[in-house]
């Protein structure tokens, strides 16, 4: 009887083990770096949700962040910076990437990300991300080589001076199986 | 060989019991062909009634559930294994503008048929970093695919106010960014006339009796005032975002408004009191004696005001 009990435990869990899995955000922190002749500023959100679908050994993941959530610690300079990223008509940032169900294992990764924002759509290839598991959650930390132009964003000006072209995003994820 | 592999197995198992793990296993698709599922189909194409290939057609159904296809090369699609019910249709293709479909009903019973012309898109073009010429989405590794539903925007749970675009908040906040760069500008260009003024006032008052020092002082602060007022029309006509909270060093900004301001009103007018009182050869003396102390401290707000968002303290 428990030899019967077994086997069937197992084919059941060989049903499992050929469908679905999914990942859920559960903790996001992006940030973002402006240079400027006269200051340096970091946006940081915590607002991201995400998502991934892993099927035949690939996952697709979706993050998404509303542009708004960004805090600068300065209410103007975030009005500037939804202005000039023309957040109010394309709300949310957007992050879609695929990636072998395998690399959960790997300690980097080099993901190839497709970007929404600004109502621009860019694709980054090869962005490299360290990952950590612990304790069945998964760190994912590494940083986005976005720049203005990219987007075909203005820079904007202070003092009749433009912030650099060059605005990398600092990404902190935490992601758990569903 | 193989015979005897079955053979073992057959031995094993009961065959009561695979056949009960097989029956539990295909259930779900046995309960999928015997409950009434409807179907969507249709033709995307561009203004020219060309067909449309590679555009995302994604149904949302009233409790949340998507369901996702790409059109063909000739612009087909279709999305079956649709529970009965109302949907939300969109069409997403890159160059296109984004077309939402609010209501598509399906019935278990045939399939709906939902054509769609796709505007061409003025603005959000589709370029790509560190690729030397446009591909294909098909060959990016991280290209959507045809066998899985990838998650979608609406998985995500985000509100409609949070993700939906607003063309009045931006043309809202073009306005504002437009008028207070003008104000930013004037601010600055004031300061050459105020500094001038400040310095020349050591010869415009005190013991000296020099007309000429006095005028062009007079001159140069009313050029300051005209400047400084027209500056301060932008900020205040800037039309204000509702909702945002006012924080950071835009705070002390405007606080400093509520010295600079008021003393550039007070100013002219100690300053004609003591330029009349100073033309009939008197010394300056009541209330407009206050001329000099006020401009000071109007000036110094004005100076802090603008390093306050100037320089990171």
């Amino acid at each position: 009887m428990k030899k019967t009990i077994l086997i069937f435990a197992l084919l059941a869990l060989s049903t499992l083990a050929i469908a679905d899995s999914q990942w859920v955000l559960q903790q996001c922190t992006l940030t973002y770096h402006v240079s400027h002749p006269l200051h340096q500023s970091e946006g940081v959100s915590h607002a991201a949700r995400g998502k991934g679908v892993c099927h035949a050994g690939q996952c697709d993941f979706l993050i998404a962040v509303p542009v708004k959530s960004f805090d600068s610690g300065d209410s103007n300079r975030d009005l500037h910076m939804i202005q000039v990223t023309r957040g109010a008509e394309f709300p949310m940032v957007v992050v879609r990437t695929r990636l072998p169900e395998s690399d959960a294992t790997s300690a980097t990764i080099n993901a190839d990300l497709e970007i929404q924002f600004a109502g621009q759509t860019v694709q980054y290839k090869q962005v490299p991300f360290k990952l950590v598991t612990q304790g069945g959650e998964t760190h994912l930390t590494g940083t986005i080589p976005a720049t203005l132009a990219d987007f075909k964003i203005d820079p904007p000006s202070l003092l009749t001076l433009p912030v650099k072209n060059d605005i990398p995003v600092r990404v902190e994820m935490t992601w758990r199986p569903q | 060989m193989l015979g005897n592999i079955f053979r073992k197995r057959h031995s094993a198992v009961p065959p009561g019991l695979v056949f009960l793990y097989l029956l539990l296993a295909s259930a779900p698709s046995l309960m999928a062909q015997t409950a009434a599922m409807g179907a969507l189909t249709g033709k995307v194409t561009d203004p020219s009634g060309a067909a449309v290939a590679n555009v995302t057609v994604t149904a949302s159904s009233d409790n949340g559930q998507t369901r996702s296809a790409t059109t063909g090369t000739d612009g087909t699609y279709k999305l079956d294994g649709l529970p009965p019910g109302n949907y939300l249709v969109k069409f997403e293709a890159a160059g296109f503008k984004t077309v939402e479909l609010p209501s598509a009903t399906v019935n278990g019973t045939e399939t709906a048929v939902l054509d769609t012309k796709l505007e061409i898109a003025e603005i959000g073009n589709h370029i790509q970093v560190n690729k030397p010429t446009p591909g294909s989405e098909e060959n990016l590794p991280n290209a959507p695919s045809s066998s899985i539903t990838p998650p979608s925007l609406q998985d995500l749970g985000f509100p409609a106010e949070q993700s939906q675009g607003n063309p009045r908040e931006q043309a809202l906040l073009d306005k504002r960014t437009h008028m207070l760069k003008i104000h930013q500008r004037l601010g600055l260009i004031t300061t050459i006339p105020l500094i001038a003024t400040v310095a020349t006032s050591f010869n415009a008052g005190g013991k000296s009796t020099s007309t000429t020092s006095r005028d062009l002082h007079t001159a140069l602060g009313a050029v300051t005032g005209d400047l400084y007022f027209m500056s301060a029309y932008y900020a205040i006509r800037a039309p204000r975002v509702p909702g945002t909270e006012t924080r950071g060093p835009i705070r002390f900004h405007k606080a400093m408004a509520w010295i600079h301001g008021p003393g550039m009103i007070l100013t002219p007018i100690l300053g004609a009191m003591a330029f009349e009182q100073k033309s009939k050869g008197e010394k300056v003396h009541g209330i407009a004696a206050a001329h000099g102390p006020v401009a000071i401290v109007t000036a110094g707000a004005f100076g802090a005001a603008l390093l306050s968002v100037s320089v990171k303290f």
